[in-house]
């Protein structure tokens, strides 16, 4: 993902030796969706609104969650009941907190890293910016 | 409450034969599969809905032979994990009973727990299974026969369904 401008804008005006870690605007954000449990804690963190809460939730993606987290055994026992493949999307009721899509727009993202730092699952991650920052 | 029972309740052995099979309507035995076969787990909050099961129970009211109770501190606590994993694991429906709206002892327990029973049954449509299978009850401490008229209520509607098949783990 590229940097925003306004994250170059900031990292041009610190001097080229001060250290980039997560914390530093400019962060490439990745998001790791199957880790992803939808709490909506990055959409409330969020300066920018990059990070949203979504109305809505695929339970397709849901079935093909590893076995080991508690999203993933919702998927198994679901599984087990199944009578046919789950189609379309689900509409999330406004109180249920977990296991709602987040919408994630990279294009308002500032990379703050506010949503990495924040995750209690550990589905985001935030790289430090690899841009050359010219003296 | 119930029908009147030909048996004495005073003198001899106190009303020991209300409890099991007995007392139940006639459209509770032509169902879909036997009441004794099927398994109802009912999620009850512990300030209203298993204090109102509690009081039933002194009052020796019999109660469908399905149900299973599972106390929780306050419906919110139950997560679509749990009533998923219910049904897969053995329930061929699932119950919440908590208090009135608006009267949550923790303000909105249960309005979290209406939503996440609605998002349950959306899920089981998707996946083509009965969203009568997941239900939310609500009921006050005072009121044991609205209790139990839910249980009977949920044991009817399960009996008029298929029992639930489950594929491998």
């Amino acid at each position: 993902m590229p940097i925003t401008n306004r994250g170059r804008e900031i990292l041009d005006r610190l001097p080229p030796t001060q250290p980039r870690t997560s914390s530093s605007i400019g962060c490439e954000i990745e998001r790791h969706e199957e880790l992803c449990v939808g709490c909506g804690t990055c959409a409330k963190k969020c300066p920018s609104g990059a990070s949203q809460r979504g109305d809505t939730f695929d339970v397709q993606q849901l079935l093909g969650t590893p076995a080991d987290s508690r999203r993933g055994a919702l998927g198994a026992a679901l599984r087990r009941i199944a009578r046919r493949d789950p189609v379309g999307l689900v509409e999330v009721p406004p109180r249920v907190t977990i296991y709602r899509t987040i919408l994630y727009d990279a294009e308002r993202c500032l990379g703050c890293g506010a949503c990495a730092r924040n995750c209690p699952a550990g589905a985001i991650e935030a790289l430090a910016p690899h841009v050359e920052v010219t003296s | 409450m119930t029908t009147a029972r030909p048996t004495a309740t005073r003198g001899g052995a106190p009303a020991v034969a209300t409890t099991g099979t007995v007392a139940l309507g006639a459209d509770e035995t032509r169902a879909g599969h036997a009441t004794a076969e099927r398994s109802i787990v009912a999620f009850c909050c512990r300030e209203c809905a298993y204090a109102a099961a509690d009081a039933a129970a002194n009052a020796r009211t019999p109660l469908p032979p399905s149900v299973r109770l599972v106390l929780l501190p306050c419906t919110g606590r139950v997560s679509p994990l749990h009533l998923v994993t219910a049904l897969a694991e053995g329930a061929d429906g699932v119950m919440v009973a908590g208090c009135l709206l608006g009267q949550c002892h923790y303000r909105e327990g249960n309005f979290t727990a209406v939503d996440r029973v609605a998002f349950v049954q959306r899920l089981l449509e998707t996946v083509g299974v009965e969203p009568e299978r997941c239900q939310m009850f609500t009921m006050s401490a005072g009121e044991p026969p609205k209790f139990v008229a839910a249980v009977r209520e949920m044991d009817r509607a399960i009996g008029a369904l298929p029992p639930l098949k489950r594929g491998a783990v």
